[in-house]
């Protein structure tokens, strides 16, 4: 049988694509720089109409100068592009729809602009491809959205266009990667052009434009918790955690939330944690990023290592000076990479513990609340349990599942909140919300942040529920009742099935944990306030001017 | 097994401290007297609450927010006042107002009776509580006159320690204040910065900008201009041994509210215009030579 090779096919029109923008731009670069002042006429050149863009909008670092430049490209000349950004931040990402400049797009998370996010999907100005977690639309950046153009930004660039990305690399590598090996463009906003760049993290050769960006891009600082927020019940539901979930399964390896919640329990390792013992036992490896929180229970020698998702601003002298508990580069300074901590997050952590806005009574939970139209970030990545895992541990293993031969562990999933918000708004509800948005916005499922048949910890101020032993849904939902105090959830189950459920281990009350109440308040926090964690780090953390109050 | 590491002197102390700001005003009035003496005078179980908040949708406070503690300070009668930053952001109503009025005219009863009673007022504040508006106010002029009335007998030693600061009438009464006790975390204003962004907008005052706010506020810069005497650490002992030393000091001959020439001078020596960055203020006012603490 002859191949049939009718006609002579061109196998490299991306290629050819790619060297025509090139080509195109020519005017307003000097080699690989380009002149910040002719950002719009290059991307009017260097864009066609329905191209596939990658934004960078990171959980915390923005490429806002091009992010404004897209923004005000002529909507006649630059039109329909479809929009890959993980993180909606800024105003300048929604400008891009509103000014007909894009049209479609696929993105992880949009909690600043939420709000904005869900008009314009009422206005039809949007298309939403889907939503994701981030690592699921990095991973679509390299099978059906791979970019034809990615807008990046970098600390420093140096006459080989190498990239130095300071401690929040957190996605730039990956977006980089996704089009420098498929003929996709790489544009780079960065602060500086240096003759040398302290280390590489991008190479060079990735590369295809600079351009220096007039003011450094934007960076927040999302994961700085203030200790003076922290309160007695959320030190209570820390004590809970640390004896009912991670002393008793033994959990080394895990991942946290950026709640109150989380921060109260890395503040009381030092001193609860260190009374029970526990140092050495448990929290030794963490994927996140460096919580200033966090620094107490370094210090005291709970953390022996730490793989981190992105920066922190005010944290780069710190974690410099901790390199055999960080990540860091030659240059002294942490490496981040969120790609790779999620899938540390995902594969290699025995617990991930977060809080919800929403849990129903199955504990499917949501941050979509009523009129906004959040995304998802990285959470449900953590907060599953991959099948695709094959390593034992302790923690793992006393989770037991399956059927023999097929037994297997389980990873730790844990939902902790107080059982109302403030406001009195009830945290635990018949309906999420997201129900009645995802309908409303014609998704095709519920935007369910983490599904309940993967919770396998609920904790509140009122106890632990393990619904990992729960032998059906109904003793599931009787189970997360139990600790969802005077919500409409919690009370649905009488007083008798909650001794039931205590005594047959599907439920424990701070008594059967031996936590003691009186004991939940302020002064078990080993730091109380920014100063303290700027004196537990010995003055190396330099908060940010907005947690600063001296 | 390795003992948990100790960071090096300096820093450990500031761990080691206990901070007074982190009790609650009752414990913080009680830790400053000598040992064994408070004694809660209206307390809550007297249950003297505040009728305007219940109609408004506030659960009032058996106390109304406000402590009253008679012991001894270095072995002198003394009383603390205290007010609790927790309940209503430490806002002054009709009857904590009162208390506080109250216990400092008793306190110069006393003084004339025989008995000197030093006056001390934690001063945690936002001001005059929203909800009971005029009758806030009406007691804050009370407390005024009251500690007007006391200080020309005996010391009425004002402190500030948390970030909350003391601002609104209750910052009269501060300045008002034989001396004046601040750690670097609390702030003092007339107008807090929301209040300032909100009427005349964020050129003139930017309430997210905290550099600025403390640059202003703050304990450091207002010791540093002279409008508060000692800058302590959020310290139990610390602020005791401060607060101690104040009252040691006596009845100025003059204070600081009456050196109305100094002060129309340290007005004079600024240009609303053009107005000296805060850091540089202490120096500019240091060239008009305030006549100093004269005792």
């Amino acid at each position: 049988m002859a191949l049939n090779r009718a006609v002579t096919r061109d196998w490299s029109r991306r290629r050819a694509a790619k060297r025509e923008r090139l080509e195109a731009v020519r005017p307003f670069t000097t080699g690989r720089v380009l002149d910040a002042g002719r950002i719009g006429d290059a991307l009017h050149a260097l864009l066609r109409p329905g191209d596939r863009v990658a934004l960078e909008g990171d959980n915390q670092k923005q490429a806002d100068f091009l992010a404004e430049a897209l923004a005000g490209c002529d909507p006649g000349v630059v039109h329909d592009l479809h929009l890959l950004i993980s993180s909606i931040s800024l105003r300048e990402h929604l400008d891009v729809f509103e000014r007909g400049v894009a049209r479609r797009l696929d993105f992880s998370y949009a909690g600043p602009q939420s709000v904005r996010m869900a008009q314009l999907l009422d206005d039809g100005k949007v298309e939403v491809g889907a939503i994701h977690t981030y690592v699921e639309l990095y991973a679509r950046m390299f099978v059906d959205l791979i970019p034809d153009v990615v807008l990046l930004c970098a600390e420093q660039a140096d006459r080989q266009a190498n990239l130095y990305t300071g401690p929040g690399t957190e996605d730039t590598p990956t977006i980089a990667e996704a089009a420098a090996f498929h003929d996709g463009v790489v544009v780079v906003q960065v602060n500086e052009l240096v003759d040398h760049v302290p280390r590489v993290d991008i190479p060079g050769d990735w590369v295809d434009l600079v351009v220096p960006s007039p003011r450094p891009f934007a960076l927040e600082p999302l994961f700085t918790r203030d200790p003076r927020r922290i309160g007695q019940v959320e030190v209570l539901m820390a004590m809970l955690a640390l004896r009912g979930v991670y002393e008793r399964h033994e959990v080394t390896t895990l991942n946290h939330g950026i709640g109150y919640d989380t921060a109260a329990i890395e503040l009381i390792l030092p001193t609860y944690g260190e009374e029970l013992g526990l140092r050495g036992k448990i929290c030794k490896h963490w994927t996140l990023n460096p919580h200033p929180t966090l620094i107490p229970a370094i210090e005291s020698g709970w953390v022996t290592s730490v793989h981190c998702f992105g920066g922190e601003p005010g944290t780069e002298r710190y974690v410099a000076a901790r390199p055999d508990v960080f990540f860091t580069g030659r240059d002294g300074s942490l490496r981040s990479n969120r790609v790779l901590c999620q899938l540390a997050g995902q594969y290699a952590v025995d617990l991930f513990i977060g809080s919800s806005l929403q849990i129903d009574a199955c504990a499917n939970s949501s941050t979509v609340t009523e009129g906004r139209l959040a995304g998802f970030g990285g959470a449900p990545n953590m907060g599953h349990d991959p099948h695709g895992r094959r390593h034992a541990s302790p923690a793992w293993l006393s989770l037991l599942t399956g059927e023999a031969p097929a037994l297997r562990g389980r990873k730790l999933v844990a939902q902790i909140t107080q059982t109302f918000r403030a406001g009195g708004v009830p945290a635990f509800v018949e309906s999420l919300d997201a129900v009645q948005v995802g309908r409303d916005a014609g998704m095709p499922v519920p935007p369910i942040m983490i599904y309940g048949d993967d919770v396998s910890h609920v904790v509140t101020e009122e106890g632990v529920a393990y619904l990992y032993k729960a032998t059906s849904l109904a003793e599931r939902r009787e189970a997360v009742s139990a600790v969802a105090g005077a919500t409409p959830v919690g009370r649905g189950v009488d007083e008798r099935r909650v001794e039931a459920l205590r005594r047959d281990g599907l439920v424990a009350l701070p008594e059967d944990l031996g936590v003691d109440v009186r004991r939940a308040g302020r002064p078990l926090l080993a730091a109380r306030s920014v100063e303290d964690l700027v004196a537990w780090s010995q003055g190396l953390y330099d908060p940010p001017a907005r947690f600063r109050t001296w | 097994m390795t003992s948990a590491p100790t960071p090096p002197t300096g820093w450990a102390a500031m761990l080691a401290r206990a901070s007074f700001i982190e009790l609650d005003a009752r414990a913080r009035a009680t830790a400053l007297l000598d040992a064994g003496t408070a004694r809660e005078l209206c307390g809550p179980f007297d249950r003297i609450e505040s009728p305007w908040l219940e109609p408004q949708g506030v659960v009032p406070a058996s106390d109304d927010g406000v402590v009253v503690v008679k012991g001894e300070l270095g072995g002198r009668p003394a009383v603390v006042i205290g007010i609790e930053q927790a309940f209503q952001g430490g806002g002054i109503g009709e009857v904590s107002g009162v208390k506080i009025a109250t216990a400092l005219s008793l306190a110069a009863r006393d003084s004339r009776d025989g008995t000197p009673t030093v006056a001390v007022l934690l001063l945690e504040t936002g001001g005059v509580r929203l909800q009971e508006a005029n009758l806030g106010l009406a007691t804050v002029a009370e407390v005024c006159s009251a500690l007007l009335e006391l200080r020309a007998l005996q010391p009425v030693i004002g402190v500030i320690a948390g970030a909350l600061g003391c601002f609104g009438g209750m910052s009269i009464a501060a300045g008002l204040c034989t001396r004046l006790i601040m750690t670097a975390e609390s702030r003092l204003g007339l107008d807090g910065p929301e209040v300032i962004e909100s009427e005349a907008g964020v050129a003139e005052f930017d309430a997210s900008d905290h550099t600025l706010i403390w640059a202003v506020d703050g304990g450091t810069q207002r010791t540093r201009t002279g409008l508060a005497d000692t800058l302590v650490l959020d310290d139990v002992a610390a602020i005791r041994s401060a607060v101690l030393e104040a009252t040691a000091g006596g009845v100025p001959a003059e204070h600081r509210s009456r050196r109305i020439g100094e002060l129309r001078a340290r007005l004079e020596a600024v240009d609303p215009g053009d107005p000296p960055e805060p850091a540089a203020l202490a120096a500019v006012w240091a060239r008009k030579p305030p006549p100093g603490d004269v005792r």
